[in-house]
């Protein structure tokens, strides 16, 4: 089963420049195993301090602190999930990047067309992988703000959407 | 009697003219450090571009270089960043570098993996795991080791885990081959033999360069011990006493420059010895050209791809009589002297 899908949305409004929405999205096997593994470290927290704050299964001691330290080491190790992220492309506006949380949440970056130079796809490589970006150069910045800052999406995929971004910075 | 070919070129097979193959080379030693494993490996991805085949090359990070770069002809070289251990080599992990293998493997839709050098951990690491997934593997020795110090006896004994298990090995003249069957318990027959090549379309002569009235002898290496930069320093205060019209080219760099500096203050031969310093390899030919004689004083030698570009230029060239030197020319173009220092 494919990890991510993307999907690509026009918006019609008469009067204004069609709107396009790049979407990548993140396939969850189901949203029941989803929740369970969010609410896993929870549950082994709360079991193991409430039997030992109130001495409920003075049996194995040992191993209900082990529990309870796993739990707070998955705790803190848990980051939000990814549901998905998009870049919107609005020409002679700019581009929004949203990045939608399991959550709810949404986080959301405009970055305005003048200061976009280019949209670039490179490779990245770390001492464990090698993998395809998309990023934006952008005036009196050294940095790259990267599209898909939480989701590696494969390159088949990036390319529409560089492909897009070209044309909506080429005609400036 | 067996001959000099192997009897089985098993896997690049008679259809291997015809078929396009994607090589990964990989090697500790690559550019931007310079040195003769890294030309070899650049000119023989060049060559097999050429032939319409696909290569990729596989390297440490050096400093700041640090991804993915393409060089001339599409040659894609990556540069991972692993931690740096001893001379320019990775850390061996036995299988930390594995991730990365295999994602360039896959990526990249390789067929063939060509490691470089018998020291370079990367090499090792990268045959393992390349043949541990099925892949074809071929390893190619540029340098003479020794059986005796600390390095060289574990050095040898990663090589016959890594050789048991290859397709195909070459070495670089008929020493380097006996050195590396000794040290790796391979079969002979197995072990090819292909020489280095210079392009001689880079070094050629040029005649007019050269002063008439006195003898220029060349010297262009890297100034470490191990190319003999201790013996040019005895060598070359005889040299200039004995005759007078005989004067000195050093180019290169490297930690034995303060000791030949230090000995053309002590005998004032600054007009007769000029140090150049680090010459870049596209500068090389323009100065062998200036010389009569080039000078090659390394204390070990698989085989010496500086002597080739010397005689390219036309040079004579002088030589101490090591490792895979004597098999380079026949008679008439070289001579060697054994040379004994009395202190």
């Amino acid at each position: 089963m494919e990890r991510y899908s993307y999907l690509c949305e026009q918006s019609d409004e008469r009067g204004f420049p069609t709107v396009n929405t790049h979407r990548v999205i993140v396939n969850r096997g189901s949203k029941l195993r989803a929740r369970i593994s969010y609410l896993l470290p929870l549950a082994l927290v709360l079991a193991p301090t409430y039997s030992l704050l109130f001495s409920a299964f003075p049996v194995a001691l040992g191993f209900q602190w082990l529990v309870l330290i796993c739990g707070l080491f998955l705790l803190v190790l848990q980051r939000n999930g990814v549901e998905e992220e998009a870049v919107v492309v609005m020409p002679t506006f700019g581009v929004q990047l949203e990045t939608t949380y399991f959550s709810g949440k949404v986080h959301r970056q405009f970055v305005p067309l003048k200061h976009i130079l280019a949209a670039v796809i490179n490779e990245a490589v770390t001492p464990t992988s090698c993998y395809y970006y998309l990023a934006l150069l952008v005036r009196d910045d050294s940095k790259l703000i990267l599209a898909f800052k939480e989701v590696r999406p494969p390159l088949h995929m990036l390319v529409p959407i560089w492909r897009a971004l070209r044309e909506a910075i080429g005609n400036k | 009697m067996s001959t000099s070919l192997p009897l089985s070129s098993s896997s690049l097979s008679q259809n291997a003219s015809r078929q396009q193959h994607r090589v990964l080379m990989v090697s500790d030693f690559f550019y931007p450090n310079f040195g003769g494993v890294e030309n070899h490996i650049y000119y023989l991805s060049q060559c097999l571009l050429r032939r319409g085949h696909k290569v990729v090359v596989m390297t440490h990070a050096y400093g700041g270089r640090c991804g993915v770069r393409y060089m001339t002809n599409g040659l894609k070289v990556y540069y991972v960043p692993r931690l740096p251990f001893l001379m320019q080599n990775t850390l061996p992990t036995l299988y930390g570098t594995f991730p990365i293998i295999r994602n360039i493997l896959i990526r990249e839709g390789i067929t063939v993996v060509h490691g470089h050098q018998a020291f370079s951990t990367l090499c090792h690491e990268a045959l393992l795991h390349a043949r541990t997934m099925g892949y074809k593997v071929v390893f190619t020795d540029h340098s003479l080791y020794g059986f005796a110090d600390l390095g060289s006896i574990h050095m040898n004994k990663v090589l016959q885990f890594t050789l048991a298990d290859v397709h195909e090995t070459i070495c670089v003249s008929h020493t380097s081959k006996e050195n590396t069957v000794l040290r790796s318990g391979l079969p002979p027959q197995k072990v090819f033999v292909i020489p280095n090549a210079v392009d001689t379309a880079m070094f050629k002569p040029n005649p007019s360069a050269r002063p008439s009235d006195e003898v220029v002898i060349v010297v262009i290496s890297r100034l470490v011990y191990r190319k003999g930069a201790d013996l040019l320093v005895e060598v070359i205060p005889e040299i200039c006493r004995l005759f007078s019209n005989v004067r000195f080219l050093v180019g290169g760099d490297g930690p034995k420059r303060v000791r030949l500096e230090e000995m053309r203050e002590k005998h004032s031969l600054q007009e007769r010895v000029e140090m150049l310093g680090a010459v870049p390899h596209t500068q090389v030919q323009s100065v062998l050209v200036r010389g009569h004689i080039f000078l090659n004083s390394s204390l070990t030698e698989a085989f010496c791809i500086a002597i080739l570009e010397a005689a390219s230029c036309g040079l004579l060239t002088v030589s101490t009589r090591v490792g895979g030197v004597p098999e380079e020319f026949h008679m008439q173009w070289k001579i060697t002297l054994d040379v004994k220092l009395e202190k």
